[in-house]
C-alpha cells in the first residue's frame, strides 16, 4: 500500500517501466474491453433468444476412429496455444539474460505454435461451414445467432493470433539479426510477449464461455 | 550547436530528428505541435460542414417546403450533423488538438512518448473524415438513422442509406476509433511516464488531468462502440441477426442480404452497447472543457484554483461514475423497468462531483482580481451555460419526468446546451488563450467579444425556446409538423424564430474562423507569456516553442500549477519552474 | 537535484529490476499446471456435468487459468503494486456491464415467452 501511494505521488514516471511496456499494458486493457464486450453481448443474446442454444459438444465433435469425440480439436488448439505461451515466457526469460540465440529460437517456436493454431482454426471453420452447414444466418442445431457469434468471436481472436504471428516473426528476426543489442535490453521481446500471452488469455475465456458453457 | 544538442538522445532510446523537407515538416511531421495543429484545422473544417448541415435542418423546420429539402436529405443531415459534431469535431479537437498541444508542453516533456504513433493517429483521423464524407458518393447517400444508428431502423428499406451509407459510416467510425486509440495510448503513456522532474500528478495543471482522464474514459468506452459497429456491419453484410428481431414490413418478413429472414436478435442490446460508449463520450467531451475553463479562470482571475485536490478527486469520481449511468438514455426504450431506478440514481449521483466543480470555479472567482479578457468572457459564459444545461439534465435523469420529455425538443435543447454551446465557449476561450503560444500573435479582442456575445446570447434564443417546444410536446426528428393538431400555431412561430436565431448564430461562428485566419497573419505580435501564466507551456525559451520544446535541458518543477497573487512575490505570479529559494518571502507554494 | 548529468529517468533506469531470473523449470511448472487445469475443464464436458455445478466449475477453472497466465507468464505478480492495481481495476466495469446486460437480456427473454 505504501508503494502504491509512493508511485502515484512520484514525479517523472509513475510505473517506472519502459514507455513501450506501459503502452502495451494500457492497450491490453482497452483490448480486454473489446473482447469482454464481445463475450458479454454473446451472453446477452444467448439469454434473449427463444430458440434453444445448440449443444456445443455435439457441434464441435470430431469423428475419430468410429466414435464422436466431443471438442477434441478445441482441446488440441487450447493445448497448442498454452504451449506457445510457455515458449514465449521462456523466450522472454532468455531475453532478460541477453541470450540472443535462445530468445530467437523460442520466439520462432511460438510463431510456429501460432501458425498451427490458425491453421487448425481454418480447418475447424471449413468443417463447420462445409460439413455441418453452419451459416451466420442459421444452422440446423438451434438459435441462428450461434453461427454468427462463433464466426465473429473466433474470427476476431484468430485475427489477433495472426497479427501476433506477424509481430513476433518481425521481432524475432530483428533479435536474431542483433538489432536490439545494447540499446533496449531486449525489452521489446517482453512487450511482444505481453501481447502474445494476452491472446492466450482471451482464448481461455472463449474456450470456457463459448465452447464449454 | 543547439541542433547538435537536441539531436542527442534525450531519454535513452529516443532521438529527435529535425524535419528537413516541406513534406516531413507539415504532412508527415512527428512533432506534437504540428500534429495538434493538423487536428485543429481538420476538425474545424469538418465542424463547418456540421454547422451548414444544421442550417439545412433549421431551414426545413422553420419554413417547411420553402427550400425544397427532401425528407431523405433532412434525415441524412441529422445523422451527419450529430456524428460530425460529437465525434469528428469535439472528440478530435479537444483530445487530438488540445491534448496533443498541451500535454507535452505542460508536463515539460520533449514530445509525446511515441511521436510516430502520434503522426499515424492524425493520418488515420484524416482517413476517417474522408470515409465519412465519401458516404455522400455511395448509392443512396449517407445513412439517415440518426447519429445513434439504432437498428432495426438503420437497416430497413425506407431509411436513407440503409444499404451502403451505413457501411461507410461504420467503417469511418472504426477508423476513427483506431486513430483515437493510437492517440490515446500516447496521451496516457506520456502523462504517466514522461513528466518533468518535480512534476507529480498533484502538481499537474487541471487541464492535463482532464484530458488524461477523458482519454482513459475513451480507451475504455470506444471498444463498446467498435463491437456494436462490427456486429451491425455483420448484420448488414453477412446476414447475421445480432440486432435484428423478427420484423415485418408491409406484411413481409424482413430479409437479410442473402434473402433469408432476420430472426431473434435484440435491438436493445445495440442500444446498451451504444450508450455504454455514448454516455462516457459525453464526459470525453465534457472533461477537457472543464479543464480548459479551470485554466482560464485561474489564470485570468489571478488566483489559485479553489480546492485543487477536490477538483481532481471530483474528476476521478466523474470518470468512474460515467460508466454506470448509460441507460438513462433508454428509459423509454423498453428495457427492464427495474434498471430505470438504478440508472436514475447513478445519474443524480454524478451531478454531485459536477456541482463540486462548478462551486469551485465560482469560489475561485470570489474576491479575485478578475481581468475581463476575452478568455474570461468565454469561461464565465461557459459556467452559466453549463449550469443551465445541467439543470435540464436533472429533469431528464428522473424516469417519471423523462417518460414525458423523452424524444421531444426538450432533449434536443438540453444536449445542445451541454454538448453544443458549452464546448464552443470553452473551445473558443481555449483557442483565444493559447493562440499566442501557437502563433506568437494575439487574436483580435473586438471580434472575439462580438463572437462571444453573439454565441452566448444567441444560444439562449435558440435553445430555451427549444426546451419550451419540448414541454409543448413537439417531437424531435420530425421532418414536418404541418397538419399535426397538437402543434399549435404559436409553436410553429417559435420554430420560425429559432431558425432565424440559429442562422444568425451560425453565421457568427464564421467570425471566429475569420478571426483565427486574420490574427494568424495580422494579429498583434506579443512577448513571451502575455497572460502572465504560471504553467510550463509559457516558460519555454522561444515562443512559439521550437521543435523539442526546450532547447537545452528540460525544466524542473518546484511548485503547484496556480501560484497567482502570491503575497510578497516580486510579481503577482510565480511560474512552476521557479525554485522555492528564488522567491524567499513568497515561499508559500501550493502543492 | 538540478544536476542533469546525474539524472536517471526512472522509466529507463528502474531502481530495482523486477525479479526476472526464474529458472526455466519455473515456467515449465506453470505450463504444466495450465495444462492440467485445461484438461480438467475438458473433463467436465467429457463426463457431462450439467447445470450449476458445471457453470461454477468452468468459471473457476477459467479464472484460475487466467490468473496464472497474467501473474506468471505476463509477470504481473512481480510488477509494482501501482501497475497491478491500474490493470486490475478497470475490468470491474465489465462486471457491472455483465450484470446489467444479463438482467436486461433475461427480461427480454421473459417478455418474448409471455408474448408467444
Amino acid at each position: 500500500m505504501n508503494d502504491l501511494v509512493k508511485d502515484w505521488s512520484s514525479d517523472v514516471s509513475t510505473f517506472k517501466i519502459r514507455w513501450s511496456k506501459a503502452m502495451m499494458w494500457i492497450f491490453l486493457i482497452s483490448d480486454t474491453f473489446i473482447f469482454g464486450t464481445f463475450l458479454i453481448s454473446y451472453m446477452a443474446i444467448r439469454l434473449t433468444v427463444v430458440d434453444s442454444w445448440p449443444d456445443t459438444s455435439q457441434v464441435f465433435a470430431l469423428h475419430v476412429g468410429g466414435t464422436d469425440v466431443p471438442l477434441l480439436l478445441i482441446a488440441i488448439m487450447t493445448f497448442i496455444l498454452i504451449s506457445s505461451s510457455g515458449t514465449m515466457a521462456i523466450a522472454v526469460n532468455a531475453a532478460n539474460k541477453k541470450d540472443k540465440r535462445k530468445t530467437g529460437i523460442f520466439m520462432l517456436l511460438t510463431v510456429l505454435g501460432g501458425i498451427a493454431f490458425v491453421s487448425m482454426q481454418a480447418f475447424e471453420w471449413t468443417k463447420l461451414i462445409v460439413d455441418e452447414g453452419i451459416r451466420p444466418w442459421g444452422n440446423d442445431f438451434g438459435a441462428q445467432q450461434f453461427g454468427s457469434f462463433f464466426f465473429m468471436i473466433t474470427g476476431f481472436h484468430g485475427l489477433h493470433v495472426l497479427i501476433g504471428v506477424i509481430y513476433l516473426s518481425i521481432v524475432s528476426k530483428r533479435v536474431l539479426a542483433g538489432r536490439y543489442d545494447g540499446i533496449d535490453d531486449y525489452q521489446i521481446v517482453e512487450v511482444a510477449g505481453l501481447y502474445w500471452h494476452f491472446v492466450d488469455l482471451v482464448w481461455v475465456f472463449i474456450f470456457a464461455f463459448f465452447y464449454l458453457w | 550547436m543547439q541542433d547538435a544538442e537536441l539531436n542527442q538522445t534525450f531519454y535513452e532510446g529516443q532521438t529527435i530528428h529535425h524535419p528537413k523537407s516541406w513534406l516531413t515538416k507539415y504532412v508527415f511531421s512527428q512533432d506534437h505541435k504540428t500534429v495538434a495543429i493538423q487536428y485543429f484545422s481538420l476538425s474545424l473544417l469538418t465542424g463547418v460542414v456540421g454547422v451548414i448541415l444544421s442550417m439545412v435542418m433549421r431551414l426545413q423546420l422553420g419554413f417547411p417546403g420553402l427550400f425544397d429539402i427532401s425528407p431523405d436529405t433532412y434525415y441524412q443531415s441529422i445523422t451527419m450533423h450529430g456524428m460530425i459534431m460529437v465525434i469528428y469535431l469535439l472528440t478530435a479537437i479537444l483530445l487530438g488538438g488540445f491534448g496533443n498541444f498541451l500535454i507535452p508542453l505542460m508536463l515539460g516533456a520533449r514530445d509525446m512518448a511515441f511521436p510516430f504513433v502520434n503522426m499515424m493517429s492524425v493520418h488515420f483521423y484524416a482517413l476517417s473524415v474522408i470515409l465519412l464524407f465519401a458516404s455522400y458518393l455511395v448509392p443512396g447517400g449517407p445513412t439517415g438513422a440518426g447519429w445513434t444508428l439504432y437498428p432495426p431502423q438503420v437497416l430497413l428499406p425506407g431509411t436513407p442509406g440503409y444499404d451502403w451509407g451505413i457501411v461507410m459510416m461504420i467503417l469511418s467510425v472504426a477508423v476513427f476509433i483506431i486513430a483515437f486509440t493510437m492517440g490515446g495510448l500516447n496521451y496516457v503513456t506520456t502523462v504517466l511516464q514522461s513528466r518533468a522532474r518535480g512534476m507529480t500528478l498533484m502538481r499537474m495543471p487541471l487541464v492535463i488531468w482532464c484530458i488524461f482522464l477523458a482519454t482513459v474514459i475513451g480507451l475504455l468506452a470506444f471498444p463498446a462502440l467498435l463491437v456494436a459497429g462490427i456486429m451491425l456491419l455483420l448484420d448488414r453484410l453477412i446476414g447475421s441477426s445480432f440486432f435484428m428481431p423478427d420484423i415485418f414490413q408491409f406484411g413481409q418478413h424482413v430479409t437479410n442480404v442473402f434473402g433469408t429472414e432476420y430472426e431473434g436478435g435484440s435491438p436493445l442490446l445495440f442500444q446498451h452497447l451504444f450508450w455504454f460508449f455514448g454516455h462516457p463520450e459525453v464526459y470525453i467531451v465534457a472533461l477537457p472543457m472543464f479543464g480548459i475553463v479551470s485554466e482560464l479562470i485561474s489564470c485570468h482571475a489571478r488566483k489559485n484554483i479553489f480546492g485543487y485536490k477536490m477538483m481532481v478527486w471530483a474528476l476521478i469520481a466523474i470518470t468512474a461514475v460515467s460508466f454506470i449511468v448509460w441507460a438513462h438514455h433508454m428509459f423509454v426504450a423498453g428495457m427492464n423497468p427495474v434498471l430505470g431506478f438504478f440508472f436514475a440514481t447513478t445519474t443524480l449521483i454524478i451531478a454531485i462531483p459536477t456541482a463540486i466543480k462548478v462551486y469551485n470555479w465560482v469560489l475561485t472567482l470570489w474576491k479575485a482580481d478578475i481581468h475581463m479578457t476575452v478568455p474570461m468572457y468565454y469561461a464565465v459564459g461557459f459556467i452559466f451555460t453549463f449550469i443551465i444545461g445541467g439543470l435540464g439534465g436533472l429533469f431528464l435523469g428522473n424516469v417519471s419526468v423523462d417518460v414525458e420529455l423523452s424524444d421531444t425538443y426538450f432533449v434536443v435543447g438540453h444536449f445542445h446546451v451541454v454538448m453544443g454551446i458549452s464546448p464552443i465557449l470553452a473551445l473558443c476561450g481555449g483557442v483565444h488563450h493559447w493562440f499566442p503560444l501557437i502563433t506568437g500573435r494575439t487574436m483580435n479582442n473586438f471580434l472575439g467579444k462580438i463572437h462571444f456575445w453573439g454565441t452566448f446570447a444567441g444560444a439562449y434564443l435558440i435553445y430555451i425556446p427549444m426546451h419550451y417546444l419540448g414541454l409543448g410536446g413537439v417531437l424531435r426528428r420530425y421532418y414536418d409538423f404541418k397538419g399535426l393538431a397538437y402543434v399549435s400555431d404559436s409553436l410553429h412561430d417559435m420554430n420560425v424564430f429559432i431558425t432565424l436565431a440559429s442562422i444568425v448564430v451560425g453565421l457568427i461562428q464564421f467570425l471566429f474562423l475569420f478571426n483565427i485566419v486574420w490574427s494568424y497573419f495580422k494579429g498583434k505580435k506579443v512577448e513571451k507569456n502575455p497572460w502572465k501564466a504560471t504553467t510550463l507551456e509559457w516558460q519555454t525559451t522561444t515562443m512559439p516553442p521550437g521543435h523539442g520544446n526546450w532547447p537545452n535541458k528540460l525544466p524542473t518543477v518546484h511548485r503547484g500549477p496556480y501560484d497567482y497573487s502570491v503575497p510578497g512575490a516580486s510579481e503577482d505570479y510565480i511560474p512552476q519552474n521557479v525554485p522555492l529559494e528564488a522567491e524567499t518571502e513568497g515561499g508559500s507554494s501550493h502543492e | 537535484m538540478n544536476d542533469d548529468t546525474n539524472f536517471k529517468h526512472p522509466s529507463f533506469y528502474p531502481k530495482a529490476e523486477p525479479d526476472n531470473s526464474h529458472p526455466i523449470s519455473f515456467y515449465l511448472i506453470a505450463w504444466l499446471v495450465l495444462f492440467i487445469l485445461s484438461a480438467l475443464s475438458y473433463y467436465i464436458d467429457y463426463v457431462n456435468l450439467e447445470g450449476m455445478v458445471r457453470w461454477v466449475l468452468i468459471t473457476i477453472l477459467a479464472l484460475l487459468k487466467a490468473g496464472l497466465i497474467v501473474s506468471v507468464f505476463m509477470h504481473l505478480a512481480w510488477e509494482r503494486v501501482a501497475l497491478i492495481y491500474t490493470i486490475l481495476l478497470p475490468p470491474i466495469l465489465l462486471i457491472v456491464m455483465l450484470a446489467i446486460f444479463a438482467n436486461d437480456g433475461n427480461a427480454i427473454n421473459v417478455l418474448r415467452y409471455s408474448l408467444s
